[in-house]
């Protein structure tokens, strides 16, 4: 095979061209071009190509980048002598280059109106979220009682897929999470002979923060990307639309029974949550600090009062509904085809964890913000 | 023009300066047709020229932006959901890939619109359904879940689905897109048997020349979101219209 090789002149105002424009060369060639072209000042010059063999698409778009960059600096660049072999490829694939062209991709909108129109963007979203709320909470509440026009036995269905199916793991990282947070500060704890204090640590953590959290953030990534992805996918095959000209609204027939479901079985999973975490604290309390078992509980269960649990509880509904209400939108608005439920999944999921913290740390504010500080 | 059509034979569905699209981008420009009684309308354009637009506007899963669409005579446009749901449950939908629920099953797919818009106890809808799927030749497949059948066999289970309310109109996206010629030929004949056995009249979107030709009474011929012809398929051809008659030769 013959190298590919092509190489640029500059004589009397024409940049003379030869060799083969091809792909492999183009990069190097535009370099040296540009090279050429900072120390001109000329009004107008020419591209001289009759030395090319050959011209692929790169070379051809490598020529329109030329001219482009010749006009930015103020020069009209003209082809000239163009051999009959690479006339065809040339005139198929170079695009207009012109001052007009040049400025409409130069033009930037100014700053306010870019915002604005993004802002008008985002307005429209909103509005869907909202309507997707009120529905949702409309089918979930209205409609609770009557059987038409949802799925027979989905609520069942669902409760096994988000319930059920995260019971274990639920279970195994709180146990893990308890275990870790006991032995870090056992360790802190056990200087100030304090150790018993771990239970009264780790149990108002579990309940008030650790386990709807950590429950929450399991949830949105297991069930959450579920959600989106099997809505996203029903709009992408049209069966949304099926739905809907059937008479059938699908934000009652496939999101109100993940909904109950999601609200049901959340709080549960909590429940198993805290206690699984103050287990795993358990077992570090028996084994390195030499605290009873008893002893254990009965410190946990002095310590814990009501409220705990229940604002606990609380979040663990409030999470659920960030979850599938997100879930839900991102699932109905994806765009394009399988790709497009991809990204439409990682997004949901991204953003309902975002948005679980964030109502974790406004709800914190509200149940617990300026409280005495409780002294034993 | 059109009172001379409509005075032939009976309009069931008719659209006036429809004008639609996605956001902020028009699609459809000034769209004005119509569909009679038992005839198969066929719509017809290039991949991109807004057929299924039209049709998903035809049964409002868009709003149009503006002008006027009619089914059975009734302006649709403004209707509120209960009023549109009346007027849905006499039309059916067969979508571009069949649109099943994947979830369930074969059975279960044609038995929701019967849940939805019938009492009919559980025995009827279950023998109801095993004549739907009979009548598509799909009645070996009632306990299959849809991704369990051939592009082919899910076409006819989602007609089935499509009349399971016996509608007295249908609308078809592409029923035969993405088959072999035997197979869109099978899927061409059940549509013909819908007209002539049932009486349903049918629009039927398509860029498929050898089944235009196999089925269609009327085309109405989109082009960039326009129509540019609207009669039946012989005086089409005989038009000289250039863009249609690329269509015809080059489908
Ligand atoms: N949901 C949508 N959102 C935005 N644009 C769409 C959507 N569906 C279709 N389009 C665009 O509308 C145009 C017409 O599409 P369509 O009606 O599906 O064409 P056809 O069915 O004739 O092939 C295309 O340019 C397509 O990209
Ligand atoms: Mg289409």
């Amino acid at each position: 095979m013959k190298d590919i090789e092509a190489r640029v002149t500059y004589e009397d105002n024409a940049l003379i061209y030869s060799g083969d424009l091809l792909l492999p060369v183009v990069s190097q060639l535009y370099e040296d071009t540009l090279a050429i072209l900072k120390g001109l000042s000329a009004f107008e010059i020419q591209i001289d190509l009759s030395l090319v063999r050959q011209i692929d698409t790169a070379g051809s778009a490598f020529l329109d980048e030329v001219k482009s960059y010749g006009l930015q600096m103020g020069m009209e660049a003209e082809i000239i002598n163009v051999p009959e072999s690479i006339s065809k490829t040339l005139s198929t694939f170079s695009q207009k280059v012109d001052k007009q062209f040049l400025e409409q991709k130069e033009r930037q909108r100014p700053w306010l109106e870019r915002i604005g129109n993004w802002l008008d963007k985002r307005d429209h979203e909103v509005l869907e979220f909202i309507t997707l709320i009120a529905d949702t909470f409309y089918f979930g509440i209205a409609h609770a009682f009557k059987k038409e026009g949802s799925r027979k036995g989905e609520f069942v269905n669902q409760c096994i897929l988000i319930g059920m199916n995260a019971l274990p793991i639920v279970g195994l990282v709180s146990f893990l999470i308890g275990f870790i947070l006991a032995l870090q500060s056992a360790a802190q704890l056990r200087q100030f002979g304090a150790s018993i204090y771990v239970a009264d640590l780790i149990a108002v953590a579990m309940t008030r923060e650790m386990g709807p959290l950590i429950t929450a953030i399991m949830i949105a990534g297991r069930s959450g990307s579920a959600i989106t992805s099997e809505i996203a996918t029903m709009v992408v095959t049209e069966e949304t639309d099926a739905l809907k000209s059937m008479g059938l609204n699908p934000v009652k027939y496939i999101l109100v029974p993940k909904f109950y479901a999601i609200t049901m079985t959340m709080p549960m999973l909590t429940i198993l949550s805290m206690i699984l975490g103050i287990l795993g604290a358990l077992v570090i309390g028996y084994t390195y600090l030499n605290i009873g078992v008893q002893p254990f509980i009965d410190q946990v269960a002095n310590v814990l009062i009501m409220k705990d649990i229940v604002t606990g509880l609380i979040k663990s509904i409030i999470f659920a509904w960030l979850i599938v209400i997100v879930a839900a939108y991102f699932g109905f608005r994806v765009k394009g085809g399988a790709e497009g439920v991809g990204r439409v999944t990682t997004a949901s999921v991204v953003v309902s964890i975002f948005a679980v913290i964030f109502a974790d740390s406004i709800l914190g504010l509200i149940f617990y913000f300026g409280q005495d500080v409780v002294t034993y | 023009m059109i009172m001379k059509i409509a005075s032939k034979s009976t309009v069931l569905v008719s659209t006036q300066d429809l004008c639609a699209g996605y956001g902020e981008e028009q699609i459809l420009y000034d769209v004005s047709m119509e569909a009679c009684k038992h005839e198969i309308t066929a719509i017809l354009g290039t991949s991109g020229c807004g057929k299924t637009t039209l049709l998903k506007n035809l049964i409002r899963l868009f709003q149009p932006w503006s002008g006027s669409v009619k089914i059975f005579n009734e302006e649709i446009t403004d209707m509120d959901e209960p009023e549109l749901n009346a007027i849905l449950a006499r039309v059916g939908v067969l979508f571009q890939y069949g649109a099943l629920l994947n979830s369930i099953t074969v059975a279960e797919n044609v038995a929701i619109p019967l849940r939805q818009h019938t009492d009919l106890s559980e025995s009827m809808i279950e023998r109801l359904v095993r004549i739907k799927l009979d009548l598509v030749e799909m009645g070996h497949t009632l306990s299959k879940l849809p991704s369990e059948l051939s592009g082919g066999m899910r076409k006819r289970a989602a007609l089935a689905r499509a009349i399971a309310l016996d509608p007295p109109l249908l609308f078809c996206d592409e029923p035969t897109s993405g088959l072999d010629p035997m197979t869109s030929a099978d899927l061409d004949h059940l549509i013909l048997r819908m007209r002539d056995d049932l009486g349903i009249s049918i629009v039927v979107v398509s860029h498929h020349v050898a089944s235009i030709d196999r089925i269609a009474d009327k085309i109405i011929f989109l082009d960039n979101g326009r129509v540019l012809f609207q009669g039946s398929l012989k005086e089409a051809k005989s038009a000289g219209i250039k863009q249609i008659d690329e269509f015809f030769r080059n489908g």
